[in-house]
């Protein structure tokens, strides 16, 4: 073997040891056991305060809903009441007053009429006055 | 069955009474024609001299005991109905061009320029034996007058026996006649329903007959205190049973400007009625079934 043989042999180890070393490095092989980025911390905090706060406000926005829905309901209901009244107030009132021709003849209060359908052949007609 | 019928109050009237005829039956009869006459002289927005026309033009007189009574009973109508049964719509009817009554209408014409815009919802006021229009108030009694009337004159005939009132279409029933209720024909576009009313009152309101054209637009009597011109998107006829004619006049028209939304708000309001659509089709609402 000539010397020349030699040193290529030599040069040759040389830059696989060198790669070898280069690759042991950017492995960073201390960093597995150290210490966490301190910002992917921050990060990770960060995401845990949020996740919290979400369900906080989740838990708020559904008490408040159910208040809602039950006062929403219960509006329902009182307006419903009050359109039967009206309902009522109109049906009543006029016919109530009615009573007027009552008081200058006639003794009996008007009475919700039965109204129905029926086949019967008809006696009059009643189309738009 | 004794029948009579005469004409009134811009219609024909017709008067039944389930009684055998005799004299004081005809009697009691012309005594509902001249109640009717009587009535038309002091509610008729259409005669220059009835009571109503002298208080639109002088604004405040002192008025008879009958012409007091409807104009409260339309103003309560107005309070309990929020607004939408409103008898000071006179002005507007007139600008919309039924300013004369509807025999007399010319089929069309053009408008007139109106020298002011009407407004619904104007003050009136009945104190004592007074009553003062405000600014803006002249007052059309019409269908609430023609209820009142058959009303009135209907519990007239009932010392005769079961009687029935038609004063155009607004219809007041004293009780059952001796075989059942009174059949009563609804008129549709292509057909009739009919309807059987022990008590109370039936009314129709539409734009299906009272209609005209100004300006190649069609035009009806019904007018929308909301927009203060003929109602738009209503029904075409809305047929409602009630305690009284009057009630079922003001329930009729109140039910006919809720437009599309008739048909819930009767049955809501569990006002039996019929009402009928543009394309003809027919509903049975508030507990009215067929």
């Amino acid at each position: 073997m000539t010397d020349h043989t030699v040193r290529l042999y030599a040069a040759a180890v040389a830059l696989v040891v060198f790669f070898l070393f280069w690759a042991a490095i950017a492995a960073k092989p201390w960093a597995a056991t150290g210490e966490a980025d301190p910002r992917a911390a921050a990060i990770d905090r960060r995401e845990q305060r949020l996740a919290r706060e979400t369900r906080r406000v989740n838990r708020v926005v559904k008490r408040r809903f159910a208040v809602y829905a039950k006062q929403l309901s219960r509006r329902k209901r009182a307006i419903a009441r009050r359109e039967r009244e009206n309902a009522a107030t109109l049906a009543a009132a006029p016919s109530g007053s009615v009573s007027a021709p009552a008081a200058s003849g006639s003794a009996a209060a008007p009475a919700a009429p039965s109204v129905s359908v029926t086949a019967a052949p008809p006696v009059t007609t009643t189309s738009s006055s | 069955m004794e029948s009579y019928a005469f004409a009134a109050m811009g219609t024909s009237v017709e008067c039944l009474v389930d009684a055998p005829g005799s004299r004081a039956l005809r009697s009691g009869m012309d005594r509902v024609h001249a109640e009717f006459h009587r009535l038309e002289l002091l509610l008729s927005r259409f005669r220059s001299d009835s009571e109503l026309s002298r208080l639109n033009r002088e604004r405040r007189i002192e008025a008879s005991e009958d012409l007091r009574t409807v104009v409260t009973l339309a103003l309560e109508a107005r309070e309990a109905t929020g607004g939408r049964f409103d008898p000071t719509l006179h002005d507007a009817i007139v600008a919309a061009g039924y300013d004369r009554t509807f025999d007399e209408l010319p089929p069309d014409s053009v408008d007139a320029p109106a020298s002011e815009l009407p407004s619904a919802g104007g003050e009136v006021t009945v104190r004592g034996g007074w009553i003062e229009l405000g600014p803006h108030a002249s007052l059309d009694l019409g269908g609430i007058a023609k209820g009142f009337a058959a009303d009135r004159c209907v519990e007239q005939l009932a010392a005769f026996g079961p009687a029935l009132v038609n004063a155009g279409g607004d219809l007041a029933v004293s009780g059952p006649r001796a075989d059942g209720p009174w059949p009563v024909a609804v008129d549709l576009p292509s057909d009739r329903l009919t309807l059987s009313i022990d008590r109370g009152g039936l009314a129709t309101s539409g734009r299906d007959r009272r209609r005209w054209r100004r300006g190649g637009d069609e035009r009806h009597h019904i007018i929308d205190p909301a927009t203060v011109s003929p109602a738009q998107d209503v029904p075409l006829s809305v047929t409602v049973a009630a305690k009284s004619a009057t009630a079922a006049e003001i329930a009729a028209k109140c039910v006919f400007l809720a437009g599309s939304a008739a048909e819930l708000e009767a049955d809501s309001a569990r006002i039996p009625a019929v009402i009928v659509w543009s394309d003809e089709s027919v509903r049975l609402v508030g507990g009215l079934r067929a």
